[in-house]
């Protein structure tokens, strides 16, 4: 019983063997550079698209949700330059209460809504110093599925507006690169954020600063190693620092310079 | 690899040429849809918060 294979010579069975091997790693290596290459393309151009997809739906969500709910939607916010209108009832538990979920039975906090909704988008945020068309949602909460979907609001810290600090993480880069331009922020530079009622304003007064991923206290109701030293109505930023890395954050911090109402009061966006 | 695949296709060249074709699409479409998802939160990217660990954290 003779096979074909066998009637070869050894050494031409030896040359197949080995340019059948040399020949499949060399396929081999090929596929693992395309798929790198892939990868890459993925990561830097394909999350964008998926991104402005993404966050072009939750705004169209956002306003929406606004003409639904018999608001007229803001044109894109313009900073006020108001003074701080620095309402004169804050209750003294105010501050520490906006920190931590709320007590849903507490009698001393009569404010309505408790929270956003998780998960859903309830403002606008704008920031001129990234562009006169930068315009993202921001949503409740801070998971890797939603920020992949726009900005996110640390759930448990304050609402917009009110006494606390109202605090958003954003991605740096990938996912439409939200936060790119963010070293160039600066004291001074305004945030806009406009929910169903009013636009709320932010200037700028701290930072970026550089910390680390366990440095929890800088989205406190009075942020550490911020400017800030009493309690007050104001808004923290967070991203992660170097750019393509997760070693640090970058961290800036505003305070509410100006409220513009925009719409019926009455749904519960503003502070009492 | 490949070319035990391009043997293995029926056709002439150019009915193998397409069937190549609609191949590598289909890979690449897999890769986007489903492999490049769950592989892409293996890389640091996506860590923008300081909540991460726990809230007890100091």
């Amino acid at each position: 019983m003779r096979s074909r294979w066998n009637r070869l010579p050894e050494r031409v069975s030896a040359d197949v063997v080995l340019r059948l091997v040399v020949r499949t790693l060399s396929e081999l290596c090929l596929t693992a550079g395309t798929l790198i290459v892939l990868f890459v393309a993925y990561v830097l151009l394909w999350t964008g698209v998926k991104a402005d997809r993404a966050m072009d739906g939750e705004m169209a969500r956002l306003r929406g949700g606004w003409a639904a709910a018999g608001a007229p939607a803001p044109e894109r916010a313009v900073p006020s330059g108001k003074p701080a209108e620095a309402p004169a009832s804050d209750g003294p538990g105010e501050p520490a209460a906006s920190g931590k979920p709320v007590n849903p039975g507490g009698p001393a906090e009569p404010r309505p809504p408790a929270a956003y909704p998780a998960g859903r988008p309830f403002a606008e945020m704008s920031i001129p110093r990234f562009g006169p068309d930068w315009n993202k949602p921001v949503l409740e909460g801070t998971g890797t599925e939603l920020l992949k979907k726009g900005l996110g609001h640390y759930a448990g810290t304050a609402r917009l507006g009110e006494t606390g600090n109202f605090s958003v993480a954003g991605h740096r880069r990938t996912y439409g690169d939200p936060f790119k331009d963010f070293p160039a922020l600066r004291p001074g530079d305004a945030v806009s954020l406009t929910d169903a009622t009013a636009t709320y304003t932010y200037t700028i007064r701290g930072g970026p600063v550089r910390t680390l991923p366990t440095d929890v206290a800088v989205v406190d109701p009075v942020p550490r190693k911020s400017p800030f030293t009493v309690p007050g109505r104001y808004l923290t930023l967070t991203t992660c620092d170097p750019e393509w890395g997760h070693s640090h954050r970058l961290v800036v911090w505003a305070e509410l310079t100006g409220t513009r109402t925009s719409g019926p009061v009455g749904s519960g966006g503003l502070p009492r | 690899m490949y070319g035990w695949v391009w043997r293995h296709l029926p056709g002439n060249a150019w009915v193998r040429a397409l069937i190549s074709l609609v191949l590598v699409l289909a890979v690449v479409f897999v890769l986007f849809q489903y492999v490049f998802p769950w592989a892409e939160p293996l890389l640091p990217f996506n860590d923008v918060t300081v909540d991460e660990g726990s809230g007890a954290t100091p």
